[in-house]
């Protein structure tokens, strides 16, 4: 693929590119097992900017990858097919904050919690924000709808688009949505971006709905000597009337990995629930966290911990916080990798999911932990194996396979906001065969020339394992 | 080439999961926003430069001496692998290899240097030495942390370090000249800020509204014993009310950079005295990482005493 490097740099000026081998091989990596070389690196600062690489991409069919932190864990952002990486890490603007109208205009590169940082001051907060959002920006996060843990309370990304610019493949920039909560007619365009994975188009600006911030926040954790029992805790807690602002599942495996990484000295139960309440009034708050205490307490809990101040809720959440990487040091020889990284399920089968995850795990000669914010069904696995011998790839492959089938047959999905890619994509084909061609209708009216982070989602390969080299030193 | 020291790294490479988290601490990358710029960028460096796919170049092996050892992305690091270590054993394989580079190391300039020792003698990461044969100081680039204390030390500008991070002398005297003249109509008040102990305000995202709107102006520093008494003056000469700097509490900054301010602090103290320019127009602070909302009321509250003076 012969890329005019002058061209770009008339665009965005010399320091805006980068095309040495050691930059790209950089931007050729993210939190996934993928790897893959781009053919160059630009760095617009401007929206102007933006059409103009991707006016010219379009006319010589380049592929043209968004890039926000390089945060995702299925391979968004690695360039299958080469090409360019946008970095949108310039874009980094805060525009505008309106607290009378509850909402701020951001340019994509902004990082979601620098976001809040600014929000603070006037007593708000941007509450769709992921665990990563100490480095995931605003436009990534859109594009692969994530959520974070107050999603149970909050909602999603897709919550809070009110609406944004963007740039199409052909170059044109459209405005969707508008500043207002209510938007009843025509096709929800702007909805139609979030979780697009920058296949249909980049986003450049976005509209965003804030909310208060709590004036109270409890938390609290409470330890189970049986998954099942957790699993029910969890299944009561969302079926009853009180609506906590994050809930949370880790399980032993996950317990034994932060305690021998970190020296966490958590206690060796099979499953521990973290949840949280706020509100306006403390007594609200209070007297749902003793709700959800009893609930807990039915279900054979105990060791229940609970605190308000901001140093105490941190200490009982830190755990939970440092789980991800913690993961990887879980067993000598074995690391972490991120398969099957994310699921939802009807929240009745949370407990269900969990078991089976380990079951399929063990099935496969690979390790499996279940964790997540359970609250929304959603639950979290990583596969931990030996990443350099062959045959475990094989086990990766088929417990992939294996957890996938289980999601779909009890109504669950394949992710809850991880994304697809192109390591969840062969379970995700099989999950909306139906609507697959739907889909691709509409890459190919919004992206004729396929140019925009091509060969992902319904049109990612078939087997993840072989579409791309993997980031481990291993021959397959 | 031969990577002897990298090679025992591999296996931590693998575990890193290259979730980027390390990325938001670290003061290069809020300069840059290059992801080679951040310690993940450079742990895969490290990684293709073991597999091969990424060729030794001048270019990589300043990358890799490119670090100011804040060690945040260790600390930080829930996987426990520690990108320091594994920075200092490549320096030490491509220092072998014959890349001399000087990424963020300070350098001498022999011309100037009077071999007085003053900078070996404030360096505690032992990374300088006096060759008494030849009377001259030798850098150790390996062992150098870029804390630039010795910078700051040294009596005839011969140590230095290159522009493009902003802390070079030039750079921050740019900085401070700016800073400035954006303050019309407001007090002018400069803090010094060390990037190790904190960090105020965005990290990765820009608001240019909120900065029109400052009465004092934050300078980030990596290390607040970079701060030489030049500087300090520069910005009182530049039309400063007042010069604020804050640093680690003492005895935990590992370059005692806190301790080479406060007596750079007492001596300018010492000249503004003799200029008749009142004392309490120069601060030196304390702050423990995440004391925000400390350093907030502390610039606060000197803003209002500096208004009170008023201009010099």
């Amino acid at each position: 693929m012969k890329i005019d490097i002058e061209r770009l740099k008339g665009i965005v000026g010399e320091k805006g590119v980068r095309d040495n081998i050691a930059d790209l091989y950089v931007y050729g990596s993210d939190s996934s097992v993928h790897e893959a070389t781009p053919s160059v690196v630009v760095r617009p600062e401007t929206i102007e900017a933006v059409q103009e690489i991707v006016r010219y991409a379009n006319a010589w069919s380049i592929p043209v990858i968004a890039r926000g932190a390089g945060s995702g864990s299925s391979g968004h952002t690695v360039p299958i097919d080469g090409g360019i990486v946008m970095d949108l890490k310039r874009m980094n603007r805060i525009l505008a904050i309106r607290p009378r109208d509850i909402l701020c205009k951001v340019e994509p590169g902004v990082v979601c919690d620098d976001l809040n940082r600014v929000l603070q001051s006037h007593g708000l907060w941007f509450p769709s924000t992921p665990e990563s959002g100490r480095i995931a920006t605003i436009g990534g996060t859109i594009a692969n709808n994530g959520s974070g843990v107050r999603a149970i309370k909050y909602g999603t990304m897709r919550d809070y688009v009110l609406g944004m610019k963007v740039v199409l493949a052909n170059g044109a920039l459209v405005t969707l949505g508008a500043d207002t909560r209510a938007q009843a007619s025509g096709y929800q365009l702007d909805r139609l971006m979030v979780g697009s994975e920058g296949t249909l188009g980049i986003i450049v600006e976005a509209t965003l709905l804030l909310r208060h911030l709590p004036k109270f926040r409890a938390m609290g954790l409470a330890k189970f000597n049986k998954l099942e029992d957790a699993g029910e805790t969890i299944s009561d807690i969302v079926a009853s009337e009180v609506t906590p602002s994050l809930l949370e599942l880790v399980d032993d495996i996950a317990i034994t990995a932060l305690n021998k990484t970190l020296n966490m000295n958590l206690p060796q139960v099979e499953a521990i629930v973290v949840y949280e309440c706020d509100g306006r009034l403390k007594e609200a708050v209070d007297y749902d966290m003793e709700t959800i205490k009893e609930i807990c307490e039915k279900h054979n809990a105990f060791g229940i911990e609970m605190g308000s101040d901001a140093k105490e809720m941190e200490r009982i959440y830190s755990g939970r916080k440092k789980l991800f990487a913690a993961l990887s040091r879980y067993r000598d020889g074995f690391v972490c990798t991120s398969l099957a990284d994310d699921m939802a399920v009807p929240s009745s089968k949370i407990a269900e999911c969990a078991r089976k995850i380990h079951e399929i795990g063990e099935r496969n000669h690979v390790v499996m932990n279940a964790y997540g914010h359970c609250g929304i069904g959603l639950l979290h696995t990583k596969i931990l194996m030996e990443a350099t011998r062959k045959e475990q790839w094989e086990n990766a492959r088929q417990a992939v396979d294996d957890v996938y089938s289980y999601v779909r047959s009890v109504g669950g999905t394949t992710s809850g906001e991880h994304g697809i890619a192109i390591s969840k994509a062969p379970s995700w084909k099989k999950e909306k065969a139906d609507s697959l061609q739907m889909m691709k209708a509409i890459k190919v009216a919004l992206d004729p020339n396929n140019i925009l982070n091509p060969h992902k989602l319904m049109d990612a390969p078939d087997d993840w394992v072989t579409a791309t080299k993997l980031r481990y030193p291993v021959e397959l | 080439m031969e990577f002897n020291r990298l090679n025992k790294w591999g296996n931590e490479l693998n575990i890193c999961i290259r979730c980027g988290y390390c990325c938001e601490h670290c003061p290069l990358y809020k300069v840059s926003n290059w992801e080679i710029d951040t310690p993940r960028g450079r742990l895969l460096l490290a990684y293709g430069l073991l597999t091969g796919e990424v060729e030794p170049s001048a270019y990589v092996a300043e990358k890799l001496f490119q670090c100011f050892y804040c060690e945040d992305c260790s600390k930080s690091c829930s996987a426990k692998v520690s990108p320091t270590d594994i920075f200092t054993d490549a320096r030490a394989d491509l220092m072998e290899s014959g890349f001399d580079v000087q990424g963020t190391t300070v350098r001498n300039d022999e011309k100037l240097c009077m071999a007085c020792g003053r900078c070996v003698s404030v360096c505690k990461s032992e990374a300088l030495s006096m060759d008494m044969e030849n009377m001259r100081v030798l850098v150790d680039k390996v062992k150098c942390k870029g804390c630039g204390v010795c910078v700051a030390e040294c009596p005839v500008g011969a140590m230095s370090q290159k522009e493009g991070f902003g802390i070079s002398s030039k750079e921050l005297s740019a900085k401070i000249e700016s800073s400035l003249k954006n303050m019309n109509g407001i007090t002018k008040v400069i803090i010094f800020c060390c990037d190790w102990s904190i960090y105020p305000g965005l990290r990765l995202s820009r608001m240019e509204l909120m900065e029109a709107e400052n009465t004092s102006e934050v300078i980030v520093t990596v290390c607040a014993g970079r701060i030489d008494p030049g500087l300090i003056l520069d910005a009182f000469y530049q039309g400063a009310w007042g010069v604020m700097i804050a640093c680690c509490p003492l005895d935990e900054c590992e370059h005692d950079g806190n301790y080479r301010a406060q007596e750079r602090c007492a001596l300018v103290e010492r000249l503004l005295d003799m200029l008749g320019v009142p004392s309490q127009r120069l601060q030196l602070v304390h702050f423990a990482t995440g004391e925000t909302q400390k350093l907030k009321s502390a610039v606060d509250s000197f803003v209002s005493e500096i208004a009170s003076l008023g201009p010099i």
